[in-house]
C-alpha cells in the first residue's frame, strides 16, 4: 500500500530574501490524512499552495497521480492549474471565505456550476452534502447568518461536492473554539478519508493533528520530523479513491461526489 | 510618531499602482471640470444687460448639477484611499495605535491624494484655458482672458478639494476604528419599501400635470421655473424608485441565473440595490437631463425656425443653451465614469481575500470579471433607459411634437446615452488590473 496521490521533490521557494521552502520532498499517500505542523513562518502555507498548484515553486516538481496517469502540476500553465484545482482538488480556508451574498446552498452549488453542471442539478447535489454535514434546514441562509462552525461545514461541503480527490485545508479550525473545532475536524475527516479521499491539513492544533494518520513537522522551510498518527489508512478506502480519481480526471461534470452515511 | 507611521504606510501596498493612480486621476478630473465650469460662469457674471440674468441662472443650474456627482466622486475616492490601507490600519489598531492615530493617518493619506489630484487638475485647467476660451456664447468665443479665474481661486481650489476628501475619510473610516479586526459581517439583505413606488408615481403624475399646464402658459420665465420644479421633482423620484426597481429586476435575475457569473452578479446587486444605484445613479440624472433638455431645445429650435420671425437674439440664446447642455452632459458622464472606476477599485480591494480564495478554488478570473461587469452594467442599462423613458413620459406632449418636428434631436439624445454607457464601461475596464492583482494575491 505505498501508492501516493501527490509527490513533491526538491521544492524551493523564496520571497525576496525569505526562503519559505528550502528543499522539501514529500509524498502524500492515497487515502491518508496528512497534518503539516510547524512554527509560524516555517513555510506550511507555502508548501500547501505548491502541492495544490496555487503557487509555482522556484525549483522542484509536484506530480499528481490521477486516473489517467501522473499530472506534472509544476509544468502546467495558469489555466490548466486553475482547472485542476477546480476539478480534482477541494479547499477549506481558515476563515471559510464563502461568498457572503450567496446562500449556503448556492455557495456549494457554485463549485459544481463552475465545472459546467446545470444549476438545478448542482443545487440538488449541494443540498445532499449540506444535509450530510448536519446543515439541513439552513440551506437558504446567507453566510452572515451562520455561526463560524456552520460556515466552516458549508466550506467543507463546497470542497467535497465536486468529488475532489484531495482536499487541502489551511488551519480549518483556526478560528473556532475547541469543541466546535473537534466537530468540524470530525466532519472534515469523515467526508474525506472516510470516503476514500485524501486530506492535507495545515494546523497549529495538536488535537487536530492527533486525529490525522500522519504528521510532518516543518522548520525554516524544511520538513524536520514525521510521525504516524493513531489513525491508519483504510485499505478499502484506498481502493475506492482510484475509481474516484479516474472519474475526476475524466473531467466530466458528472464526477460530483455523493455524500455517504451520517455525519461524523 | 504619526509622521513616521504615515511614511511606513505610504510604501506601495499589495493593491498595486492602479489603486493609487485612480483616486488621484479622479480628483484631478473633478477639479479641472469644476474650474472649467466656474471659469465659464464667471464670464456670464460680467454681463449686465437684460438677458444676463438668464445666463447667470442657467450657469448656476449647471454648477449645481455638476456639484452633486462631484461630491459623491470625492467621497468614493476618499473611501478608496482609506480602503487601500484598511488592512494595515487594522493591523496598527491591533498593535495598539489609538483610534486617533489611525484616523489621523487615514485622513492624511486621503487628503494627500486629493491634493495631488487637485493640483494636477489645476494644471490641466490652465492648459485647457485657451480651448475653453474658444467656446462660443452669444455668437463669439468667451476668450481666454475671460475664463481665466483669479489666482487665489486656483490656490484655494486644491485646498478645498483636499479638505472635502479629508472629511469623507473621517466618515468612511469609522468602521476600522470601531473594529480592530476590520471584520465586516453581513446580515439580511436590506429591503426597500413599496411606499417608494407610490411616492414616485405621485410625483411623476404631478410633474406631468405641471408640464401640461406649461403647454398652455407660454410665458418664458414661468416656463423655466416650472421646468426646474418638474425637473428637480422627477430627479428626486428617480432616486426614490431607482433602487426599488433595481432590486426587483435583480431578484428575478437570481432565480433565472444559469451560469456562475450571472448568479454572482445578480446576487451582488441584490445584496445592496442602493449601492448599485449609487454607482450608476449619476447616469440616470444625466440621461434624464439629456432627454429633458434635448427635447426642449429641439422643440424651441424648430419653432423658432418655423415661425421665421428670425429674432437673432432668441436664436443665439437657443444655441447657447444647447452648448451649455452639451458641456454639462459631457462633464457629468466623465464624472460618472471616474466614480465607477474608483468605486470598483474600492469594491475589489474590499473583497481581495475573497477573490484570492476564489482563484485558489479554480474559478477563472474571467468569470469573476464577467460577474463584476454584469453587476454594474445591468443596473446601468435599466437606469439609463428607464430614466430616459420617464423623462420622455413627463414631457409627453412636448416629446410627441419633437418626434415630428425635430426627430434629429432625439437621435442625438440616443447617441449621447449610448456614449455615456460606453464611458462607464471604460471605467470598469480600467480596473481589471486591480482584480488581476487581488486574485493573484
Ligand atoms: N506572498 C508572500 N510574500 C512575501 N513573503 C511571503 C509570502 N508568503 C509567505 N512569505 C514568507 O514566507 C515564509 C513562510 O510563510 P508561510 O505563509 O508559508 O508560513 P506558515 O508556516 O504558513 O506560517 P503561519 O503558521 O503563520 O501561517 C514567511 O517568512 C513569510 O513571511
Ligand atoms: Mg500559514
Amino acid at each position: 500500500m505505498s501508492s501516493f496521490v501527490i509527490e513533491a521533490a526538491g521544492l524551493t521557494k523564496s520571497f525576496g530574501s525569505a526562503h519559505a521552502l528550502a528543499g522539501v520532498d514529500l509524498q502524500v499517500r492515497t487515502g491518508e490524512s496528512l497534518a503539516i505542523m510547524g512554527a509560524s513562518g516555517s513555510g506550511k502555507t507555502t508548501l500547501l499552495h505548491c502541492l495544490a498548484g496555487i503557487t509555482r515553486p522556484d525549483s522542484g516538481t509536484v506530480g499528481f497521480r490521477s486516473g489517467i496517469g501522473l499530472v506534472p502540476v509544476t509544468e502546467l500553465g495558469e489555466r490548466e492549474r486553475s482547472r485542476l484545482r477546480r476539478e480534482a482538488f477541494g479547499f477549506v480556508f481558515q476563515q471559510g471565505l464563502l461568498i457572503p451574498e450567496l446562500t449556503a446552498v448556492e455557495n456549494v452549488a457554485l463549485a459544481l456550476m463552475l465545472n459546467g453542471m446545470p444549476r438545478a442539478t448542482a443545487e440538488q447535489h449541494a443540498r445532499g452534502w449540506l444535509a450530510a454535514l448536519g446543515l439541513a434546514g439552513l440551506e437558504e441562509r446567507r453566510i452572515g447568518q451562520l455561526s463560524g462552525g456552520q460556515a466552516q461545514r458549508v466550506a467543507i461541503a463546497r470542497a467535497q461536492v465536486t468529488g475532489a480527490t484531495v482536499v487541502f485545508a489551511d488551519e480549518p479550525t483556526g478560528a473556532l473554539d475547541s469543541q466546535t473545532s473537534a466537530d468540524v475536524m470530525g466532519a472534515l475527516l469523515h467526508s474525506t478519508t472516510g470516503q476514500g479521499r485524501t486530506l492535507v491539513v495545515v494546523t497549529h492544533d495538536p488535537d487536530v493533528a492527533a486525529r490525522c494518520s500522519r504528521v510532518v513537522v516543518m522548520r525554516d522551510g524544511r520538513i524536520v520530523g514525521e510521525r504516524q498518527g493513531a489513525r491508519s489508512v483504510h485499505p478499502a478506502a484506498a481502493a475506492r479513491v482510484e475509481a474516484q480519481a479516474a472519474a475526476a480526471a475524466a473531467g466530466s461534470a458528472g464526477a460530483a461526489g455523493t455524500p455517504e452515511g451520517p455525519r461524523a | 510618531m504619526i509622521a513616521r507611521v504615515a511614511w511606513l504606510l505610504a510604501r506601495p501596498g499589495s493593491a498595486g499602482a492602479a489603486a493609487s493612480v485612480l483616486p488621484v486621476v479622479a480628483f484631478g478630473v473633478v477639479t479641472a471640470l469644476l474650474l472649467t465650469v466656474a471659469g465659464g460662469a464667471q464670464t456670464f457674471f460680467t454681463w449686465t444687460d437684460d438677458t444676463s440674468m438668464l445666463y447667470q441662472s442657467l450657469a448656476v443650474i449647471a454648477l449645481v448639477l455638476l456639484v452633486v456627482p462631484l461630491v459623491s466622486l470625492g467621497g468614493a475616492a476618499a473611501r478608496l484611499s482609506a480602503r487601500r490601507r484598511d488592512d494595515r490600519l487594522a493591523t496598527l489598531r491591533l498593535l495598539g495605535a489609538t483610534p486617533g492615530v489611525v484616523r489621523a493617518l487615514a485622513v492624511i493619506e486621503a487628503a494627500a491624494f486629493a491634493l495631488a489630484g487637485a493640483v494636477l487638475g489645476v494644471l490641466a485647467y490652465l492648459v485647457a484655458v485657451p480651448l475653453i476660451g474658444l467656446i462660443p456664447f452669444r455668437g463669439e468665443p468667451l476668450g481666454a482672458a475671460g475664463v481665466l479665474l483669479p489666482w487665489w481661486v486656483l490656490v484655494a481650489a486644491p485646498i478645498a478639494v483636499a479638505a472635502l476628501a479629508a472629511m469623507s475619510a473621517v466618515l468612511g473610516l469609522r468602521q476600522v476604528v470601531i473594529s480592530p479586526l476590520g471584520v465586516r459581517t453581513r446580515q439580511e439583505a436590506p429591503r426597500l419599501h413599496w411606499i417608494r413606488v407610490v411616492a414616485g408615481v405621485g410625483v411623476v403624475a404631478f410633474a406631468y400635470a405641471l408640464m401640461s399646464v406649461i403647454g398652455v402658459a407660454q410665458v418664458a420665465l414661468v416656463l423655466i421655473t416650472m421646468l426646474a420644479v418638474a425637473f428637480g421633482g422627477t430627479l428626486a423620484v428617480l432616486n426614490l424608485i431607482g433602487p426599488w426597481v433595481i432590486r426587483l429586476i435583480a431578484s428575478a435575475q437570481v432565480r433565472r441565473a444559469k451560469t456562475p457569473a450571472r448568479l454572482l452578479a445578480a446576487r451582488s446587486v441584490l445584496e445592496s440595490p442602493k449601492a448599485a444605484w449609487r454607482q450608476v445613479g449619476g447616469v440616470a440624472m444625466t440621461s434624464f437631463m439629456a432627454v429633458f433638455a434635448g427635447v426642449g431645445v429641439g422643440l424651441l429650435g424648430a419653432a423658432a425656425a418655423d415661425g421665421g420671425n428670425g429674432d437673432p437674439e432668441s436664436a443665439m440664446l437657443l444655441a447657447d443653451v444647447r452648448t451649455g447642455i452639451l458641456i454639462t452632459v459631457v462633464g457629468s458622464f466623465l464624472m460618472v465614469a471616474c466614480s465607477v472606476g474608483v468605486g470598483q477599485a474600492a469594491a475589489i480591494l474590499d473583497r481581495a481575500d475573497l477573490y484570492r480564495s476564489l482563484d485558489m478554488l479554480g474559478m477563472p478570473v474571467a468569470t469573476m470579471e464577467a460577474a463584476r461587469r454584469r453587476a454594474v452594467m445591468s443596473p446601468l442599462r435599466v437606469t439609463a433607459v428607464g430614466s430616459a423613458v420617464i423623462a420622455a413620459i413627463v414631457m409627453l406632449p412636448l416629446t410627441g411634437i419633437t418626434l415630428i418636428v425635430a426627430p434629429l434631436s432625439l437621435a442625438v439624445i440616443a447617441g449621447v446615452l449610448a456614449a455615456g454607457i460606453g464611458i462607464v464601461w471604460l471605467g470598469l475596464v480600467v480596473t481589471r488590473p486591480v482584480l488581476d492583482r487581488a486574485a493573484a494575491g
